[in-house]
């Protein structure tokens, strides 16, 4: 005998339950039914001036990017401001920032899914389609980096004609296994997870064209119980692969600093220190983007004010980790004894690079710690501006690690500094570009939430009747709850 | 394929309708469905995806080659360094664990297309597109003889719309 949701008998007398107040029962109070569930998602694929203008900004923005590394090709690496003792730079930087960007969507669909976190199922889709642009940002960073960037393929592990491999034992070997794995299972995560909603497109579709493409994309997907049983077990088994895979990837990352005897890199702490970083910041970067998302598709009953709320309290725990591991590494150089580790973290907060290293310990340590007032947590606007110094923090993050220790290695003759260039910040900007082209693109092709799990969290229509909390929709009859919409502007 | 095909807007309707179904041995019927829902996988009592062995068939094979790759290129190019052994498994523990989750995860999606008979060309006959909707679809193959029957069974416990399909 299968068990069903039991009927509960209407009070009369019972208080009305007001909408955006989650409940044992219903997670998405001001979500009707499975039709408005399609019709309010289905309704942001249609393509608005808004969109026209964003994608026209990110459309130039790589354009200038293209346009720099095209003058960086023709006049060599020097013009992006690289010369002795420093020779990893912006490129190297933006690439750890992007790797770490891309984080946060695997962490939220797959870890925050084994651990059953509620607050995942309407963000999970974006933050996927995030990870998936930001490491393909992110790979392109090697390549610009390169002298000689058509010979980009010498980075994949194959014999050379002398029958010569790569070294396995190189941290560069490995960071090609774990991108290009992250790569690979994040993009069929993401993939998979989109096989029913592309069906419900198809389904829903009325232009020819379209509705053939969406049904090669579907693969003929028919919602079918043992479609259904076989994708609830693989999607399991890919979650549960992709989980040790975001904490390996960021310490493969990590590596190829701490592998190296330079002085503010060669620690054990990097690892977690790394990984924690990467949540934290990818975590910021979802705020950029759904906060904004939601104000302007109008999908506040999907993306609750509750959600928003959880995720800054991961955000607030990440950043709490983030910043044991900085008090880490000046504990660890105020022990060691080595007085070249003593000087480099000298000079990192007191000295030359002292500018860089407070933008990130304020934006990274100080800033976030708002976030244990329930208020702001749920204030979107502020949510909103904190992300954007997030952002701004761990890119300096990144900075902070690469810069001042290749500037201030063991000798002082070695000595030296950096100034980024107008190529960098050109190719920086246009990463920005590329991300944001790819992400605006995804989002008018296909739904930026999870059609099916979304349903999955709708209570079911039932003949008979049911518990009332889950009857009240009526949203033009009822008063919000000014705690659940504070912020909700 | 000859059979019946009943659309319910309520699940527990569909719950009713798969378990009378089921007492009345009307055998291999499926159940359409917008979202995956336990009551109804409760009332079909599936057997256990066989999903899982592909998953572990390929994190296998895909661990066993992550560390075969780098041991062999050691051995052909022995650069001995110290007297210490050429082939050195803790770090290539990091090729052999991304390759396990690469090709666990690959087959784990292979797996599921194979069972799940997908890709298809072709929608099944008796499917409709209000199943990804909203609405609940329950198919009952069935011959000439017991299409009335499942007909009156599926609109007994509130049936939408029932149709024969061929």
């Amino acid at each position: 005998m299968a068990t069903l949701v039991q009927p509960r008998p209407s009070e009369p007398n019972e208080p009305v339950q007001r909408p955006n107040i989650a409940t044992a029962g219903n997670r998405l109070p001001g979500v009707r039914d499975y039709e408005q569930v399609d019709r309010d998602i289905i309704g942001t694929l249609r393509p608005t001036l808004g969109w026209f203008a964003a994608l026209g900004i990110a459309v130039l923005c790589l354009l200038i990017g293209i346009s720099a590394w095209t003058y960086q090709i023709h006049e060599g690496l020097g013009a992006a401001g690289y010369h002795p003792p420093v020779m990893w730079g912006v490129y190297i930087i933006t690439f750890v920032f992007w790797v770490g960007i891309g984080h946060a969507g695997t962490l939220i669909s797959a870890i925050l899914y084994l651990f059953r976190a509620g607050f995942r199922t309407t963000i999970y889709r974006c933050a996927e389609a995030m990870t998936v642009f930001a490491v393909m940002t992110a790979g392109l960073f090697p390549i610009l980096h390169l002298g000689r960037p058509w010979k980009f393929f010498w980075l994949i592990p194959y014999p050379n004609w002398r029958l010569i491999w790569p070294n396995p034992k190189s941290p560069l070997v490995w960071d090609v296994f774990a991108i290009l794995t992250y790569l690979t299972v994040s993009a069929t995560f993401f993939y998979v997870g989109l096989i029913p909603d592309i069906a419900v497109l198809r389904d829903q579709e009325t232009n020819p064209v379209r509705k053939r493409i969406f049904a090669a994309l579907s693969l003929g997907w028919r919602n079918s119980d043992r479609e259904w049983r076989h994708f609830t077990r693989a999607y399991l088994f890919l979650a549960a692969f992709a989980t040790p895979l975001v904490l390996s990837v960021h310490s493969v990352v990590s590596f190829d600093f701490a592998m190296a005897l330079t002085p503010g890199w060669h620690a054990t702490v990097f690892p977690p220190y790394f990984v924690a970083g990467a949540i934290f910041s990818g975590i910021g970067m979802v705020f950029t983007i759904i906060i904004p998302l939601r104000k302007y598709f109008g999908l506040q009953h999907f993306v609750t004010i509750n959600d928003l709320d959880a995720a800054a309290k991961l955000c607030l725990f990440t950043s709490m980790v983030v910043g044991l591991a900085y008090l880490t590494e000046f504990q660890v150089a105020w022990m060691s004894g080595n007085r070249v580790e003593q000087e480099y973290f000298w000079n990192r907060v007191f000295g030359q690079w002292a500018w860089s290293a407070w933008i990130m310990l304020i934006c990274n340590c100080v800033l976030p710690l708002s976030l244990f007032s329930q208020k702001l947590r749920r204030n979107t606007t502020w949510l909103f501006i904190l992300s954007l110094f997030i952002n701004l923090g761990m890119w300096f993050e990144r900075f902070v690690i690469v810069v001042p220790s290749l500037s201030h290695e063991f000798e002082p003759w070695q000595w030296g500094g950096y100034a980024p260039t107008w190529v960098d910040y050109s190719i920086l900007l246009g990463s920005f570009g590329w991300f944001f082209m790819w992400f605006l693109l995804f989002m008018k092709q296909l739904p930026i939430m999870a059609l099916a799990e979304i349903k999955e969290i709708i209570p079911p229509k039932m003949r008979e009747p049911h518990d009332p909390a889950e009857r009240v929709h009526d949203l033009d009859t009822l008063t919000l709850d000014p705690i659940n919409t504070a912020g909700d502007d | 394929m000859q059979g019946v095909i009943g659309a319910f807007a309520e699940l527990d309707s569909a719950v009713h309708a798969i378990e009378d179904l089921r007492k009345q041995n009307f055998g291999d019927i499926t159940v359409y469905t917008p979202t995956p829902r336990h009551e109804l996988e409760e009332a079909m009592q599936p057997p256990k995806s066989p999903v899982r062995r592909f998953t572990l068939v390929g994190g296998l094979l895909g661990v066993t080659f992550g560390y075969w790759i780098p041991i062999w290129i050691s051995d052909y190019w022995p650069l001995v360094v110290g007297g210490k052994p050429v082939a050195s498994w803790v770090p290539y523990t990091i090729i052999g664990f991304e390759l396990m989750v690469l090709i666990g995860s690959l087959s784990t999606v292979f797996g599921m297309f194979a069972v799940s008979r997908i890709p298809r060309l072709t929608l099944t006959v008796g499917y409709d597109g209000r199943f990804s909707h909203g609405d609940y679809g329950i198919w009952v193959p069935a011959g000439p003889d017991r299409m009335a029957a499942a007909a009156d069974l599926l609109r007994k416990h509130g049936a939408l719309e029932v149709r024969n399909e061929r």
